[in-house]
């Protein structure tokens, strides 16, 4: 009989197996940074370090408006986004219909990036038609234009987008989190407020972190909807996309694809030290506490 | 509307539906000040309901809820004099002991001090000294509802109410829980409405009981009352031990009635003013009922039956006897295990029950 212990292998193997996938999956990445910094640009015979692509980045004017639109959406995401994962997260635990419920959630993921995109685009114009006309027949203007593609209709496409994924970012978080808990504190004298600030949302205030994370990562990576419902500005992303097309890979646009890169993986990064920090933190004290009481 | 200070709680017409389902249908009673007051019944029958309407977790769908006179119907958990003690779960689990118990008092904005004080007073009377810096999950089951009560009586409301609070406990724990839930309701004074579908823990701590089932009030009463003399068919079947017959009253006379049980006919105490051809079931808790030998069926003034002996089940304390009567119907005849009526039946053997007059009673509904 095999010994998994007595055999190295098997074991080495398992981390092998590992390496391999995600070398495969990050090498690529990790080159378009190498090569980012390299005076000569891809394919070049010889190295020379340099910060220059990223200095051509940034005194880009386009790709500095471009930065701060996907800023703002990214903001305006988490801002509208995470409170409604957190809402649907509450209202799943209190529904008797909980399957109804997940799929009707996560339906925005089962439809591909183009055709939400362009369906939200024909009902944005249709939207925006259907308002010129009532304007024009009532003689009043103010909403002209609500539905006009720019900032609004990309957030909207942003948040179809990202609300299933923080739902469940803080529905997994809830899991300790049960009903009579915020009954309990309410009987204790507790506003509906009180309660949720005191005793739900502690215990699920790194489900939201995390979400946050994640919906700022979803939004500022998507090119697809936001290309299509931006209307007039750019994204970091769609500038990015557009360069590619029109004028090939440059210098520049490794420098492009290693800050996203370096970006997303910083506010990953960042997230995962907090939670396991928190993690451990939270273990330390249960186990110090739990030491016996001196009688 | 009857507005009573003296009494703790008083609810008048009280119903919830819930869609088509009737949880509760126009349910009126009154708790008195100070008093341990039971809802006991069948699962489903709507003591949850109840309780809820009390602490105002759920909105009637008609009818008033006083606290001590005043109408509280439309106030919210937090703006009534009641605190609530749940099944489980309801311990906040990212604060210790401590600060669950202390939670309440820290919304009144108590001085630390004074707080720490009182908390370590509450602990120490539920039996927890010492344990103020645990984590919830460092309790066992019974240490847990133990700080959920600390964390009710620190608050000193009025009413405290208890929804199935021993129900996840096992069984030798619960049954010192309901003592020291009684022993601790006594010291504080204050009146406890708790909720079970357990008799015993029913009879062990309550001053009153009040029976709840369909989303009715059916009966209440002291312990004693409503296990010695239920009123309701419904009472009786569900209290004690009891054996239900249905018949009819025959003829009516002084304070005795004539009940005919189709197979025998047996004379009964006439307590609520039946009147002849009326349908009745008759109810007898199974240790008044006896087995007789035929001399003792001839002069002892008792009611009888005739039936057939099936088998006994030797419970320690007491021993059950199963009898079949002529119509089919089982019952059970319990005895003390020590008694010199250790007269041995044979299954299939003829026998005779008896019982005194008075030990019947006579249910109408
Ligand atoms: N939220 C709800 N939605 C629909 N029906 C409900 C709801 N809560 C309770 N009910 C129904 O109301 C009735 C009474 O329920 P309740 O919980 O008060 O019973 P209970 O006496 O506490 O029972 P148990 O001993 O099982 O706890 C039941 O038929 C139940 O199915
Ligand atoms: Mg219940």
């Amino acid at each position: 009989m095999m010994d998994t212990y007595a055999n190295p292998w098997a074991y080495r193997a398992q981390w092998a197996y590992l390496l391999i996938i995600v070398g495969a999956l990050m090498a690529p990445v990790f080159y378009t940074i190498y090569i980012s910094f390299n005076e000569h640009g891809f394919g070049a015979q010889i190295y020379d370090f340099t910060w220059d692509w990223y200095v051509v980045l940034f005194r880009n004017q386009q790709i500095i408006d471009s930065l701060s639109w996907t800023a703002y959406l990214g903001a305006a995401t988490i801002l509208t986004a995470v409170p409604m994962g957190l809402i649907a997260a509450k209202y799943y635990k209190r529904t008797r219909h909980k399957v109804v419920f997940v799929t009707l959630m996560l339906s925005p993921l089962f439809v591909p990036a183009d055709i939400l995109g362009s369906a939200l685009l024909v009902y944005f114009k249709n939207l925006n038609r259907a308002f010129e006309w009532l304007g024009d027949s009532l003689g009043v203007t103010w909403f002209y234009g609500w539905f006009e593609l720019g900032f609004f209709t990309a957030l909207v496409g942003l948040i179809l987008w990202t609300v299933p994924y923080a739902f469940v970012v803080i529905l997994i978080t809830m899991s300790r989190y049960r009903v009579q808990q915020t009954e309990a504190a309410r009987s204790c004298g507790a506003t509906a407020w009180q309660a949720f600030w005191q005793i739900e949302f502690p215990q699920i205030r790194v489900g939201v972190f995390s979400a946050s994370a994640f919906v700022f990562i979803l939004s500022f990576n998507e090119y697809t909807r936001t290309s299509l419902l931006k209307g007039g500005f750019d994204t970091f992303t769609t500038v990015l996309i557009s360069h590619m097309f029109n004028t090939g890979m440059s210098g520049d646009s490794y420098a492009m694809g290693g800050l996203v890169s370096v970006i997303s993986m910083a506010v990953i990064g960042a997230v995962l030290v907090y939670t396991l920090a928190k993690a451990e933190r939270l273990e330390r004290e249960a186990r110090a506490k739990a030491e016996p009481v001196a009688a | 509307m009857s507005q009573n200070a003296d009494n703790a709680v008083e609810v008048i017409d009280l119903s919830k539906n819930y869609g088509p389902v009737a949880a509760l249908k126009e349910v009126s009673f009154s708790i008195e000040s100070g008093k341990y007051f039971v809802l006991l019944g069948p699962s489903g029958g709507g003591k949850t309901t109840l309780l809820r309407l009390i602490g105002g977790f759920i909105k009637p769908s008609a009818g008033t809820v006083l606290l001590h006179g005043r109408d509280v119907t439309d106030l919210a958990p937090n703006e009534r004099p009641t605190s609530m003690v749940f099944q489980s779960y309801a311990l906040f689990p990212h604060m210790s002991v401590a600060k669950n118990v202390g939670y309440g008092l820290k919304l009144r904005r108590m001085r630390k001090a004074e707080l720490d004080e009182r908390v370590e007073e509450m602990l120490a009377m539920v039996g927890l000294e010492g344990y103020g810096a645990r984590m919830p999950h460092e309790l066992s089951g019974g240490q847990q509802q133990r700080v959920q009560l600390a964390r009710s009586l620190v608050l000193q409301s009025d009413v405290l109410l208890l929804d199935e609070p021993l129900a996840a406990l096992d069984a030798k724990l619960r049954k010192d829980m309901c003592l020291e839930l009684k022993r601790i309701q006594e010291k504080v004074g204050i009146t406890f409405i708790h909720v079970t579908h357990n008799q015993e823990e029913a009879m062990t701590v309550a001053d009153r009981i009040a029976i709840v089932a369909g989303g009715e009030l059916v009966e209440q009463g002291a312990p004693r009352d409503v296990y010695e003399r239920p009123v309701r068919r419904f009472t009786a079947d569900f209290i004690g031990e009891n054996n239900l017959f249905d018949g009819r009253v025959t003829k009516t006379g002084g304070n005795a009635a004539t009940v005919d049980l189709d197979f025998a006919t047996v004379q009964a105490l006439n307590g609520n003013g039946l009147a002849a051809g009326q349908a009745v079931a008759l109810s007898i808790r199974s240790e008044l009922l006896g087995l007789l030998t035929p001399a003792d069926a001839e002069n002892g003034g008792l009611q009888t039956i005739p039936a057939e002996y099936l088998e006994e089940v030797y419970l320690g304390l007491t021993t059950s006897h199963l009898v079949r009567l002529p119509n089919g119907q089982e019952i059970m005849v319990r005895t003390l295990s020590n008694g010199e009526a250790a007269a041995t039946f044979e299954p299939g053997q003829t026998v005779t029950v008896g019982w005194k007059t008075e030990a019947a009673r006579l249910h109408p509904d």
